[in-house]
């Protein structure tokens, strides 16, 4: 419990988690005027009035929140390497001299905070859309669509954090983290995705947004992914086998 | 200050940093720490002291042997910071915290109540400094930083690395003052140095390493008197007093320009005994008390030293 709290405290005493999530607020404000106001490249045939007709297309928009799911990843890599980077982890170690524990309490701590950073995205794309929508014709806004959206961006954004906390546990090198995440999620998953079909539902970016029930990611359509459940599973999953390696490894070094 | 006193023990300690022949950073060190007094931890850069340190609070992993604070080692204490509070750099803030946050961080970690901050702030004089951001501290504050850190918990013993570093002179008597009132309230205090006037003042006890291997250990006087303590002696007779000395297997002696001898391995008192008994007139007997700081180079210089 102690060590939790330390985990919040060192969160909020710090501003780095702040500008993540102004900047993921930033990203899906920027998605929802996009969807809103032009229309994707992939879908060029119709109008942008017609496409508002359509109530799938309504309901991604207000989803398009998931998509800022990248920058809970990057806040949990950066909560736990900023303690390598700045020798924090002396102290962290001196508190609580049993190691794998810290690594657990960081998760919760950021699964948490990765679940607020989810609501705000959701209330910011949400009321946008309404905003954005007001004056045109559209299809409604269904609630109990932005509900289970709701839900799923909860629970995405916690798992996407607790992948982000246990990447950093394996990987000590904050900057070496944070890129070997941006080029896996940003070059090697969408080839893979690309030319081998069934990656797409369990490589964690396909397995996210199943998780989160985003059928439109930037604007490309993704299908054949898993049930919302099974997506959890498999973030859990790399999660679990990220955290079990690096606990045998990087987290055993010693901290000189 | 929780419980009893606690010492710290460390058992036949052996670091080889990196595989196979890598560097050998301690080398079967045995020392213990005792309540109540100031332990100085000295030797020169790169002599194993930060390793052993380290060693000591479960940051590495030792290679073969044992360290223990009170009679387990640091990973299996129920409560760390109430029982062990070290200062191991002044580099392990974040610079955008300020030193309430910091300690705050800390604080929570250990279940510490928040209005101990501001008492250990006090105590090392950062109060007026406390809500600023650590990047923007002097080597000094994030000194003091440091020590208020470890005084957090109100730990049994302290256990500080290179602690007079970046100090201005009034600092560093400061920390002396308190260092020793906080053994005379029977708490455990270790500090390194590579300097040994830096703590000659401060210390009861040494522990000297080279190399990674223990050349000195015992208390500060009997490394002062004991082993190096030099007797001028010196007599209008020096033949046969030199002869008299000789036959005493223990001594060694070299003579001096003026016909003086310098004698070691026996004490003045027992010279002047031998030239009373040989009935021998002496003009000079005195003890020469060797620098401290002489002796400490030359038992951490590369060639000289007992190791």
């Amino acid at each position: 419990m102690n060590a939790l709290r330390a985990e919040f405290r060192k969160i909020i005493t710090t501003k780095i988690v702040f500008w993540l999530t102004a900047f993921s607020l930033a990203f899906t404000a920027l998605t929802v005027l996009l969807s809103v106001y032009l229309v994707p490249t992939s879908a060029r045939v119709v109008n942008s009035s017609m496409l508002l007709q359509v109530p799938e297309y309504v309901n991604s928009i207000v989803a398009a929140c998931g998509n800022a799911s990248i920058f809970v990843i990057i806040i949990g890599i950066i909560g736990m390497t900023s303690e390598y980077r700045h020798m924090t982890i002396t102290a962290t170690f001196l508190a609580s001299p049993r190691r794998s524990p810290v690594v657990l309490a960081k998760a919760v701590a950021y699964a948490i905070v990765g679940a607020l950073v989810g609501v705000l995205n959701f209330c910011l794309s949400l009321s946008l859309t309404y905003i954005t929508l007001a004056g045109k014709e559209h299809a409604p806004i269904e609630m109990s669509q932005a509900l289970h959206t709701l839900i799923g961006v909860i629970i995405g954004f916690a798992l996407g954090a607790i992948v982000g906390v246990s990447v950093g546990a394996l990987i000590r090198n904050q900057v070496a983290a944070v890129i070997a995440a941006l080029v896996f999620l940003l070059l090697v998953q969408p080839l893979l995705n690309a030319f081998v079909e069934w990656t797409t539902a369990w490589l964690p970016g396909g397995a996210l947004d199943s998780v989160m029930n985003l059928t439109y990611r930037q604007g490309q359509l993704s299908s054949g992914l898993l049930p919302s459940w099974g997506g959890g599973l498999v973030l859990l999953g790399y999660a679990a086998v990220l955290g079990a390696i690096a606990s045998f490894t990087t987290l055993k070094r010693d901290i000189t | 200050m929780t419980g009893n006193s606690v010492g710290l023990e460390v058992r036949s300690l052996t670091k080889v940093f990196g595989r196979g022949d890598g560097v050998r950073a301690v080398s079967d060190l045995s020392f213990r720490v005792e309540p109540g007094r100031v332990t100085g931890f000295l030797g020169p850069n790169g002599s194993g002291k930060t390793t052993t340190l380290r060693c000591l609070l479960g940051l590495v992993t030792p290679t073969s042997g044992q360290t223990l604070v009170g009679d387990q080692p640091y990973r299996e204490l129920h409560d760390p910071l109430h029982v062990v509070g070290a200062a191991l750099e002044a580099s392990g803030f974040h610079p955008g915290r300020t030193a309430v946050g910091h300690l705050g961080v800390v604080a929570a970690s250990a279940g510490i109540a928040r209005s101990r901050i501001f008492e250990v702030l006090e105590l090392v004089g950062l109060a007026d400094a406390g809500h600023r951001k650590v990047g923007g501290y002097s080597l000094g504050m994030r000194q003091r930083l440091s020590l208020a850190t470890a005084l957090l918990g109100d730990p049994s013993v302290l256990i500080l690395d290179e602690p007079a570093n970046g100090l201005d002179p009034e600092g560093i008597a400061w920390l002396r003052n308190f260092l020793r009132s906080l053994a005379a309230e029977g708490r455990t205090v270790l500090i390194s140095s590579h300097v040994l006037s830096e703590v000659q003042l401060t210390v009861d006890d040494v522990v000297i390493i080279r190399k990674g291997e223990l050349v000195s250990y015992g208390s500060l006087q009997a490394l002062s008197t004991g082993m190096n303590a030099h007797v001028i002696v010196r007599s209008p007779d020096s033949g046969r007093l030199g002869e008299a000395l000789r036959s005493v297997p223990a001594a060694s002696m070299t003579t001096q320009e003026n016909g003086a001898f310098l004698v070691t391995g026996i004490s003045a008192a027992e010279i002047g005994e031998i030239a009373f008994s040989h009935n021998i007139m002496l003009h000079e007997l005195h003890t020469q008390e060797h620098d401290l700081e002489a002796v400490f180079l030359e038992l951490t210089s590369s060639e000289g030293g007992a190791a």
